[in-house]
């Protein structure tokens, strides 16, 4: 206790020193980017969780092929969330002579509990609603069309008469493309006494849930740690599409980096600060031994006074970031209108953890070797100054990075190339400034008096220039490795759904209906038609053996053995797919060839030349496989799990689905085209881009504030880390006004020597940045053909060295403008 | 109050009665603020900052009570500082003779920790004249030595004094070594009475 109060009383009296308060401030900055990083990434990743909800109905839910037990909705109804309860199924309607297969969901009239369900009436006006109510029917356009029905009709399902309520025009349907089997919308009720969820129905069934959001994650902890029936699983907002899970991912990802960056810069300022205290305080810690004070009193004096700043930083850290995260929430909020998001404490509160532990971590070892110093040093100033060439003391701030890096990256890869990435850069930089130093303190002799003083400092105060160069570089390949990675990133996003991305697709075109089609469409101003054959059928057997009779280790093969199976065939191999084994159809084999996807191969441990039997029509095709296909499913594009050889499918029973680009406000003549072909089911998919161009926007948007702050603390963070050379060139600044030389000449001098440190610092940190961007953009954010340029990173270097010259220069105004005989004085 | 050239002056008082403030004006560290001092002709209260250091450069030379040595440069750097600022090229070589002169030729390559106080005050004093200076400024040169390595310092200042004819303003409180000034002055309350 006494030890603490000593150290209190320490702290008051040398709170006037520089580099206590450069200590504080770094702090005090890490915890506030840490905290304002992690707080708006918090509140982001909600606010883009909240608008993922939207496309499944509700927050959180539960499905299974069979009856969710009660518990699932006791444990929800404890929670006071609330519920709705579905069941999805293929079930054929009719209606007087037609009779269509339709994709139906049975809901209660609660759903949806997030997003929104669109009904359209019969006068074509359109309303949001909920679930339909008994004896009612929603059927989507194309359910009407194929059954000849309107809105207020009724249809024939599971043996009941239904009113059709409505027409179904938008649900939230899991960001689904294009659903290929026209949909309806029952109430559940309706189903269970039809009959059409009971025992041997194909009904996936599933709960719902939405609420508080501490109450949501309560039930998700509750039920990941609760054994689900057979089959079941539970539906999250990151399980929607994956076109958006990439987006989730590659953003969290990019967030996390960005704050962790910031993290690390904050400790190799803190390092340096610590550093330059330890060295301010080693002739009273002499003096102290000299006096009879213990070596471990006195650590524990200098760990009170760590503790002592560090507690009312962390404070002033943990307010400061809630207030900036409030702030900028305020401008932020537009992006996730109507999502409401309480202000989070936690993530402060744990950044507010980090940043005492990187102040721990990189503060501790020169303070703990402080407390090493001999109590002869009060004589002999040399002896204090031994150094240690090698001190295990700091792995300490090493392994305090890399727990930093481990704990905020989650993800080993991303772990691992930074950690490569900036030791890599810290070596290289520190080498690289070393060599140059020598070869500075070479061949200076003859050139500008203030050069030659510029380079002698760097090569005089060799161990802290490089200290200086290498810590520069590591700030500095932070910065450009967000600055590098941001803008490719976002136009990757951006590139994924350019402005032309079709938004319409046609199903069941004719064959002899193509060619007028495609002409009409050309009339009224489509653009980026592309068609495919298709053709449906069964997948009966592999190499001869019926596939019920096989035992497939993966359960979704039961679920797909039910199924229609839509075939195509192609010249050549569409967009987005890439061969990855086996190759391309030749131009005519002499026997049936099939592409097939890698979840096909896997899910039916398919080989290469193994046969596989189609039932077609009336016919039956065999197949042999010849190519394995990697197919990009986040394209906006029809792709198939299988392709055959057009040479052998041709002769298949098959219609015709194209996508094409229709800007909006054509939709009238689109509707003319429709009375033109009766038969086509045009599809609309501009509701469902608009919601992902959104959901892309509002990603984009929290990077790019993240970003911004991150970059403002880095900033911050690399000035303070020039600053702690300041007190050294204040002593040798003022000599050498004494000794009579000019402010322009001394100005000079330190513009070469920080512009000097700059440039190593650049150019380490061009190359590092380089390397490092070209790593994580490739295998952690899977930014296609990245390759980042070479020259807008050697300006970079050369802005570095500029902006180093010029931060340098600014800390250093105030030396050359103090009278010599002040500055002596203060000494 | 006038000190010519190759005289040693010596200004002495007693602690805290302003001799380090009028050696500061005397060098034109800082200005008066009221009266006049003129340095080998010049007016320095008429002259801004940047002049009165290039007078420095060219004129002066200082010895520390402190030495205010730069613990970052060997002996040797620190020598070099004047004439690096000068741009000399022959630096170093120049260096090397002022280290001889004061017998430190085996120290050049040593810090200033690892000198004791008197090889300091004597790497000060090869520093203060190696740009051969018409005027030397010493701040109470021996207040950090023993007597005897005092001595020595001291010999060396008077023998600079001697040799080259370099003007030396001394500031102590030590009368033994005013008493080996040419003219003395005491600073009491501000006023300057010549010492017998």
């Amino acid at each position: 206790m006494k030890i603490l109060l000593l150290a209190l009383r320490s702290l008051r009296r040398e709170w006037h020193l520089p580099e206590l308060r450069t200590l504080a401030a770094s702090l005090v900055l890490a915890v506030v980017a840490l905290g304002v990083v992690a707080t708006l990434t918090a509140r982001m990743e909600h606010g883009i969780l909240a608008s993922a909800a939207e496309l499944i109905g509700g927050d959180l839910g539960v499905s299974a092929p069979q009856d969710l037990p009660e518990k699932f909705a006791d444990a929800a109804r404890e929670r006071g969330l609330a519920m709705t309860h579905t069941a999805g199924f293929p079930s054929v309607a009719f209606a007087q002579q037609q009779s269509q297969l339709l994709e139906v969901l049975a809901t209660d009239t609660a759903y949806p509990l997030r997003g929104t369900l669109l009904i359209g009436d019969a006068q074509g006006r359109q309303r949001v609603g909920h679930g339909p109510a008994g004896g009612t029917v929603l059927l989507d356009h194309r359910a009407l069309v194929a059954l000849h029905r309107q809105v207020g009709d009724s249809v024939q399902l599971g043996g009941r008469d239904l009113r059709i309520a409505g027409e179904l025009v938008q649900q939230p349907d899991g960001g689904e493309l294009v659903a290929m089997a026209p949909r309806a919308l029952m109430n559940l009720d309706d189903a269970q006494q039809a009959g059409l969820l009971g025992v041997g129905s194909r009904a996936r069934h599933s709960v719902l849930l939405a609420g508080n959001p501490s109450a949501v994650q309560s039930w998700r902890q509750w039920a990941q740690s609760t054994p689900l029936p057979p089959g079941g699983e539970l539906i999250t907002p990151e399980q929607t599409q994956e076109r958006m899970r990439n987006a989730f991912d590659r953003a969290g990802a990019f967030l996390r980096l960005t704050a962790l960056l910031s993290a690390l810069l904050s400790g190799v300022a803190i390092a340096l600060a610590a550093q330059r205290y330890a060295r301010r305080k080693t002739s009273e810690v002499s003096l102290l031994r000299a006096l009879g004070t213990s070596r471990a009193r006195v650590l524990g004096l200098l760990l009170g006074t760590l503790g002592g700043l560090a507690l009312p930083a962390a404070a002033i850290g943990v307010l400061l970031s809630l207030a900036l995260a409030e702030a900028a929430w305020m401008f932020a909020s537009q992006l996730f209108a109507g999502v409401p998001t309480e202000l989070p404490t936690l993530p402060s509160l744990a950044a507010a953890g980090m940043g005492v532990a990187v102040l721990a971590g990189f503060a501790l070892p020169p303070l703990v070797r402080l407390a090493d110093v001999s109590p002869v040093a009060v004589f002999r100033a040399s002896l204090a100054r031994q150094i240690r060439r090698f001190d295990a003391l700091y792995l300490i701030p090493a392994a305090v990075a890399l727990a930093l890096i481990w704990s905020l990256s989650d993800s080993v890869r991303l772990a691992g190339i930074l950690a490569v990435s900036l030791s890599g850069v810290a070596v290289v930089a520190a080498g690289l400034a070393a060599l140059l130093l020598w070869i500075a303190r070479r061949i200076t002799p003859g050139g500008h008096p203030a050069l030659r003083l510029g380079m002698a400092a760097l090569a005089r105060r060799r161990g802290l220039s490089i200290v200086q160069a290498t810590a520069l570089s590591l700030g500095l390949t932070a910065l450009l490795l967000l600055a590098i990675v941001a803008p490719a990133l976002l136009d990757g996003w951006r590139q994924e759904l350019p402005a032309d991305t079709p938004n319409w697709f046609v199903l069941n075109l004719q064959d002899d209906q193509r060619a007028d089609f495609s002409k009409s469409l050309a009339q009224i101003g489509a653009d980026q038609l592309n068609m495919m054959p298709l053709a449906v059928g069964k997948f009966t057997a592999i190499n001869g053996r019926p596939i019920d009779q096989i035992a497939f280790k993966d359960p979704r093969t039961k679920d797909w053995n039910d199924r229609q199976l839509r075939l195509s065939w192609s010249d050549s191999l569409p967009p987005s797919n890439t061969i990855i084994a086996g190759h391309w159809f030749a131009p005519h084999p002499a026997e049936a060839e099939v592409s097939v996807d890698t979840m096909w191969r896997d899910m039916y441990a398919l080989k290469l030349g193994d046969t596989m039997r189609f039932d077609v029509g009336e016919g039956q095709l065999d197949a042999k496989v010849t190519s394995f296909r990697h197919v990009d499913w986040t394209s906006f594009r029809v792709n198939f799990f299988l392709l055959m050889d057009p040479l052998h499918a041709n002769a298949l029973p098959h219609t015709w689905i194209a996508s094409f680009y229709l800007p909006r406000g054509h939709t009238e003549a689109l509707a003319g085209l429709s009375r033109t072909y009766p038969n086509l089911s045009l599809v609309d998919v501009d509701a469902l881009l608009d919601r992902v161009r959104e959901i892309v926007q509002r990603v984009t948007g929290a990077v790019r504030w993240v970003l911004g702050f991150s970059l403002l603390a880095g900033a911050l963070v690399l000035a303070a880390a020039l600053a702690t050379s300041g007190q050294e060139r204040r002593h040798e600044a003022a000599l050498l006004r004494t000794l009579g030389a000019r402010r322009g000449l001394l100005r000079i001098a330190a513009a070469c020597e920080f512009a000097l440190l700059g440039l190593i610092a650049g150019i380490t940190a061009a190359l590092g940045a380089m390397i490092g961007g070209w790593w994580l953009g490739r295998s952690v954010f899977h930014i296609k053909d990245f390759m980042p340029h070479p020259w807008p990173l050697a300006l970079a270097a050369l802005l570095a060295a500029v902006v180093v010259m010029l931060l340098g220069l600014a800390g250093t105004r105030k030396v050359t403008h103090t009278p010599p005989m002040r500055l002596l004085r203060a000494e | 109050m006038q000190v010519n050239t190759g005289e040693s002056f010596a200004i002495v008082g007693a602690s805290g009665s302003g001799k380090t403030t009028l050696l500061g004006l005397l060098a034109g560290l800082d200005t008066p603020t009221r009266g006049s001092i003129r340095l080998d002709g010049h007016s320095l209260e008429q002259l801004d900052e940047e002049a009165r250091a290039d007078l420095r450069r060219r004129l002066v030379g200082f010895v520390f009570q402190s030495f205010h040595l730069l613990p970052a440069l060997t002996a040797e750097q620190n020598v070099m500082l004047p004439l690096e600022l000068e741009g000399n090229p022959a630096a170093r070589e120049r260096a090397r003779e002022a280290l001889a002169a004061v017998e430190l030729s085996g120290r050049r390559k040593h810090y200033p920790a690892q000198l004791s106080g008197g090889e300091q005050q004597r790497v000060a004093i090869a520093r203060a004249f190696v740009h051969r200076p018409r005027i030397l400024f010493a701040d109470e040169p021996t207040g950090n030595l023993d007597r005897r390595t005092g001595r020595h310092v001291c010999d060396l200042l008077f023998a600079l004094n001697r040799d080259h004819g370099t003007t030396l303003v001394l500031v102590t409180h030590d009368l033994q070594l005013a008493e080996r000034c040419v003219r003395r002055v005491e600073l009491q309350e501000g006023k300057l009475e010549p010492l017998a």
